[in-house]
């Protein structure tokens, strides 16, 4: 018997009971649906989080933040650390920062603040790709840049007492800031050091404006970093006579927490090498954080919650399973007299076997397309109506492309092959049932 | 063709450990050659349906051998008998064993079906054994629509459809009025002059035990007449 003969006998035996075939169908379709729907929202969410993390992360950025010395000893990266790093060959770039051990006060005509100080090596950051909001890069030894929020939290140096610099959400009055083009301009800082006996001692430097940082990718980040050259930071620690330009004078046993870089970045050329790159830079030893290494925290954590969402969802295809295996048992006991008058005439086990496996296995196929269709329906349906409601509820935008609910064929492959599995078992026990039919008893309509 | 050699069999009745058992066939034997018409016949009760559906291999003997054209059935599996009886053996019974949800030209096409046969192959074939039976006009009649003669020749058509060597035939003219037994006698043995068709047929009646070329007798499990063949 071809496989066609045997489908076409399947459809013509369902003909027979149309409408216990449909309900069967539309419980295997539900259970399919709800499987799909369920485990959508793990894919969802999951999809929402790597693409936050890909926007908000330079995904071929790795940050190497310290290493081991060989005692076993944490120390900062240095200057042969990096170029090791540069003469590996999936790095493309490296760029370095230093963090000035005080927090100048940056005075640019009326208006000041108090800054974050960076000392970068602003070839690497070139080489990098530092994008810049406005401006350029510095090139000379007093130039440096300034980053995006500097200009807008400048406060005026002189105001009366009793005059609101800030306003309700602590941001500076329109009408007090400062409004001249920043770039060009001389800021003047001052810099402190320790004289001993509680004596301070302090010195103005003055630098250009070049440029100002592009916007960080975090909303809720606000910089004002100022990031000044090296030869910058060689001239503040020849007068502070400390690394850094630290205000007290270090003591040496701390050596390894105050030489070399606070922060080191790697550019590589896509995720694979930023992978590749991550595990060996591990396994030196470095301390090492890059996207790839959060990408596998998450994926490790989604795949978990998604396999869960995906085994309660099969636990609703078990119970429609029951009703597989009762219309395929009552399709037994009612074809019992001919499947007898076909075995007489020379079908074997084995086909009629397979015609019950081929039917409950098409209930439960036509289960899955419908409900993968539905699961479709509401998929859609709740990533438009839920963000619509919860803007109603909460009255703020959400964030942009939220997935409550996402589908993708991955998802559609497991549900299908759950509920071909599932239907095929629960088909499989009438299916032997119908082969072990005795002839003459069926003929004589005793069953 | 088939040789029926010290064929025992008796059934357990009862439950388990508590068995009755009764006697239906003792040490049978007897053989029929290829073309020939051979009757068995005897009273209700006497074995001769539990005979037949030994040689079809619906039921296992407890003891003995059945050979059907020199192959030893009894040795063969649950599908190889499927299979055997598929190519060799075609079967009618008294209550025609139609399949009341198929057209008489499904019930006929259904044996070439299960062979695999094409589409194609398979109309040509029915139409001509329903022709053959004269019911080419009654392809799309369900058997609840024909009378009991021609719900007959559906079987007769559907047992011939495979050109089988041999055909069983239990109790045929048992649902069927006098004159249309006399017709499907006729065409009985027409087949077998015209195919060279083995017939074994069960009846308890005398007017159908007349048209074989030999009658076996079996009383209370025993064969008492015509084991041998001429």
């Amino acid at each position: 018997m071809t496989g066609k003969d045997k489908f076409r006998f399947v459809r013509q035996n369902m003909k027979k009971s149309k409408m216990r075939i449909f309900m069967t169908v539309l419980a295997s379709a539900m259970a399919c649906t709800f499987l799909i729907v369920l485990a959508s929202v793990g894919f969802g969410l999951h999809q929402t989080v790597l693409r936050d993390v890909m926007e908000e992360d330079a995904i071929n950025e790795i940050s190497i933040y310290g290493t081991e010395d060989e005692d076993g000893q944490y120390r900062n990266i240095n200057k042969e650390d990096v170029e090791y790093f540069r003469s590996l060959d999936d790095v493309r770039a490296v760029s370095t920062l230093i963090y000035l051990n005080q927090q100048p006060e940056y005075i640019v005509d009326t208006h000041h603040i108090h800054a974050n100080t960076r000392v970068s090596e602003f070839f690497g950051e070139e080489q990098a790709g530092i994008q810049l909001e406005a401006g350029e890069l510095p090139s000379a030894a007093n130039e440096i840049i300034v980053g995006y929020h500097f200009l807008q939290n400048l406060s005026p140096i002189e105001t009366d007492e009793d005059v609101e610099v800030y306003d309700e959400n602590g941001n500076i009055l329109d009408e007090l800031r400062y409004t001249e083009d920043i770039i060009g301009q001389t800021v003047s800082f001052t810099i402190e050091k320790y004289m001993g006996d509680d004596e301070f001692e302090s010195k103005v430097f003055e630098a250009v404006i070049t440029g100002i940082t592009e916007q960080p990718a975090r909303e809720w980040v606000e910089d004002t970093t100022v990031y000044i050259t090296e030869e910058m930071l060689a001239s503040i620690e020849s007068y502070t006579e400390t690394t850094k330009g630290n205000i007290y004078p270090e003591e040496d046993e701390y050596e390894q927490y105050y030489t070399g870089y606070d922060d080191v970045y790697l550019y590589s050329h896509s995720l694979p090498h930023v992978e590749a790159l991550t595990t060996q830079l591990q396994d030196e030893g470095y301390y090492v954080y890059s996207v790839a290494s959060q990408l596998k925290e998450i994926n490790i954590l989604f795949n978990i919650a998604k396999a869960g969402l995906i085994f309660i969802g099969t636990i609703a295809v078990l119970i429609a399973s029951i009703g597989i295996y009762n219309t395929m048992t009552m399709a037994v006991t009612e074809r019992a007299p001919d499947i007898g008058i076909m075995k007489a005439i020379g079908a074997s086990p084995k086909t009629i076997k397979q015609i019950f496996l081929l039917e409950s296995t098409y209930i439960g196929l036509l289960g899955a397309l419908f409900g993968t269709i539905v699961a479709y329906i509401i998929s859609y349906s709740v990533n438009f109506i839920i963000p619509l409601i919860l803007e109603g509820v909460y009255g703020e935008p959400l964030p942009d492309g939220l997935k409550f609910s996402a589908i993708p064929w991955t998802l559609v492959v497991i549900a299908v092959t759950i509920c071909l599995i599932v239907t095929i078992i629960s088909g499989s026990r009438p299916a032997k049932k119908a082969t072990k039919i005795d002839v003459l008893k069926a003929m004589r309509r005793e069953i | 063709m088939i040789t029926v050699e010290n064929l025992s069999h008796h059934f357990e009745l009862g439950k388990r450990g508590n068995q009755t058992r009764i006697p239906v066939l003792h040490d049978i034997s007897f053989e029929i050659k290829q073309g020939e018409i051979v009757t068995i016949i005897g009273r209700s009760g006497s074995g001769k349906s539990t005979l037949l559906n030994l040689i079809s291999g619906f039921i296992r003997p407890i003891a003995g051998d059945i050979f059907i054209t020199d192959t030893n059935v009894t040795k063969f599996n649950e599908t190889q008998f499927a299979d055997f009886r598929l190519d060799n053996i075609g079967f009618i019974f008294q209550n025609f064993q139609l399949i009341p949800s198929m057209t008489a030209f499904q019930n006929v096409e259904l044996p070439l079906i299960l062979k695999g046969l094409s589409e194609k192959e398979r109309k040509k074939i029915t139409d001509e054994t329903l022709k053959r039976v004269g019911l080419e006009a009654y392809h799309t009649h369900y058997p609840s629509e024909l009378s009991g003669g021609q719900q007959q020749r559906v079987s007769i058509a559907r047992a011939l459809v495979l050109n089988p060597p041999i055909i069983l035939a239990d109790e045929p003219t048992g649902s069927l009025d006098s004159e249309t037994e006399a017709d499907l006698l006729n065409f009985i043995q027409q087949l077998n002059q015209e195919m060279g068709i083995t017939f074994l047929i069960i009846t308890h009646d005398k007017e159908v035990a007349n048209i074989g070329n030999r009658s076996i007798e079996i009383q209370d499990g025993r064969l008492v007449q015509g084991g041998s063949a001429s």
